[in-house]
């Protein structure tokens, strides 16, 4: 096993690595405030919202992603009629369902959140004097956050992994390039090195939490 | 003069009556203690001063402006002129958690626009000194010990300069050797005239500090007056029920 031929396996993987990095920043960026909007629609006294939310929540979390993904990418364009207009590049489409998926997810996620907030924080900012957009944005919201932030970490974590599933709706990824160099080199070390990648960028995300969770701390 | 007036105030909570007919008045400078049995209604009638709690009937109103009158709420922008002349000071302190003592004290009157933030940050420092907390301004209210929490609570309602100050048993969730503390910087804010009025079972302060007891049961006042009278000769035969078991403790 030469040191060449690493290399040589290694820049097209880590070119793949970027696809699967690019996923995950656009996926948790844009799944993170929209789950939060999800949340604050299943707490909706608009009963309808609540109950579309909810049944959203329930859907995309009750199917598999997968199965998500090759609807959104081989499905939608068989629809009649507006089929012909719903196909998009790949990779958009699966940073679609990516982010539909998970912001079901982090909605479940920040409504644990809501939850642990004590009552009297409302109560004080209430008599206070605060509106409720202040209370929102000042008092529960950085509490949420903080509260929620470990298993937002969980969550990120698993996005990282499940961004392998790229690989099945046929988007180049770190793992389709893995899987190319096994076949045509019949060795097992493509695997070895993808699966050292993922640990690389899953330990950077650890870390970067860890980091967070200390800075955030108030109890 | 009275600051407050409170006016047949009913309140259910089910089929569970709560409140039934209450009326008090409280004049300026008055310190009232509200005392009586758990589940007597006393911060339920404290909580309804604020809207913490929505009365199903009777009339509140505070510098002669009704924040309630037969039942029927003001408008929402009154209630909340009315209710920003009260502070109020938590049982389990309330404090934010996620700020700064000084910015617990500093949030309100910041995002309402009192006041420049010269002004905020001598206010919030004057009233820091004045219970005693001036070295803790940049802490997390973790740090604190239950009886400093409570005086920080203190002051951040004190901020807003309020006529009247509620408070709802703030010493019951302390350890004994801290409620003294409190009740002191209380006692402080008695003698600087403040009107406040204090839902406690802290008998010793009711005696000492109260300018009025009233003595609730059931929902409604049973006796109230002179703390002397009301404490020492009840006329009632629940006061005296009440007030045996208590000292007997």
């Amino acid at each position: 096993m030469s040191f060449d031929y690493l290399l040589s396996i290694l820049k097209p993987m880590l070119e793949g690595a970027q696809a699967t990095i690019i996923l995950f920043i656009v996926a948790i960026i844009v799944s993170i405030p929209l789950g939060f909007l999800l949340t604050l629609a299943v707490r909706s006294s608009i009963k309808p919202l609540a109950w579309l939310a909810n049944t959203y929540i329930y859907v995309m979390r009750g199917t598999p992603l997968l199965l998500q993904l090759l609807f959104i990418v081989f499905g939608l364009p068989l629809i009649p009629v507006i089929g012909e207009y719903l196909v998009i590049d790949r990779f958009v489409a699966a940073c679609l369902g990516f982010i539909l998926n998970y912001a079901a997810y982090f909605a479940e996620i920040f409504r644990g959140g809501l939850l642990a907030i004590d009552k009297g924080q409302y109560e004080a900012s209430k008599v206070l004097g605060l509106s409720r957009w202040h209370t929102m944005r000042h008092i529960v919201l950085p509490q949420m956050f903080r509260i929620a932030l470990p298993a937002v970490a969980n969550e990120s974590v698993t996005l990282v992994k499940d961004t392998a599933l790229l690989y099945a709706v046929a988007v180049p990824e770190l793992l389709h390039f893995a899987q190319t160099a096994v076949n045509r080199d019949f060795t097992i070390v493509p695997f070895l090195l993808a699966g050292i990648i993922y640990l690389l960028i899953t330990l950077c995300l650890t870390l970067f939490f860890k980091w967070l969770e200390r800075r955030l701390r108030f109890d | 003069m009275s600051i407050l007036e409170v006016e047949n105030l009913k309140k259910s909570f089910g089929s569970l009556e709560v409140l039934k007919q209450i009326s008090f008045d409280v004049n300026k400078n008055d310190v009232i203690a509200v005392i009586g049995p758990s589940g007597s209604g006393k911060s339920t009638m404290l909580r309804s001063l604020v809207q913490l709690e929505e009365i199903d009937g009777g009339s509140i109103s505070v510098n002669g402006e009704y924040m309630v009158k037969g039942g029927a709420y003001s408008k929402p922008q009154q209630v909340k002129q009315i209710i920003s002349k009260m502070g109020m000071v938590f049982q389990h302190f309330n404090l934010f958690p996620h700020l700064t003592v000084r910015e617990n004290l500093e949030l309100a009157p910041k995002l309402l626009k009192q006041g420049t933030v010269a002004e905020n940050r001598a206010l919030s420092m004057e009233l820091l000194e004045k219970v005693g907390l001036s070295d803790k301004a940049d802490v997390l209210p973790a740090k604190l010990s239950g009886g400093q929490k409570q005086r920080v609570a203190i002051a951040r309602a004190l901020m807003r300069k309020p006529d009247i100050l509620l408070f709802d048993e703030p010493t019951s969730a302390l350890d004994p050797e801290l409620t003294g503390e409190v009740l002191r910087v209380m006692k402080d804010l008695a003698k600087e005239h403040m009107t406040m009025i204090v839902v406690t079972h802290e008998m010793e302060f009711a005696k000492d500090v109260a300018s009025k007891v009233i003595f609730m049961d059931n929902g409604e006042i049973i006796e109230s007056g002179n703390p002397r009278d009301v404490l020492t000769t009840p006329k009632m035969e629940r006061t005296k029920t009440f007030l045996h078991r208590t000292l007997s403790r």
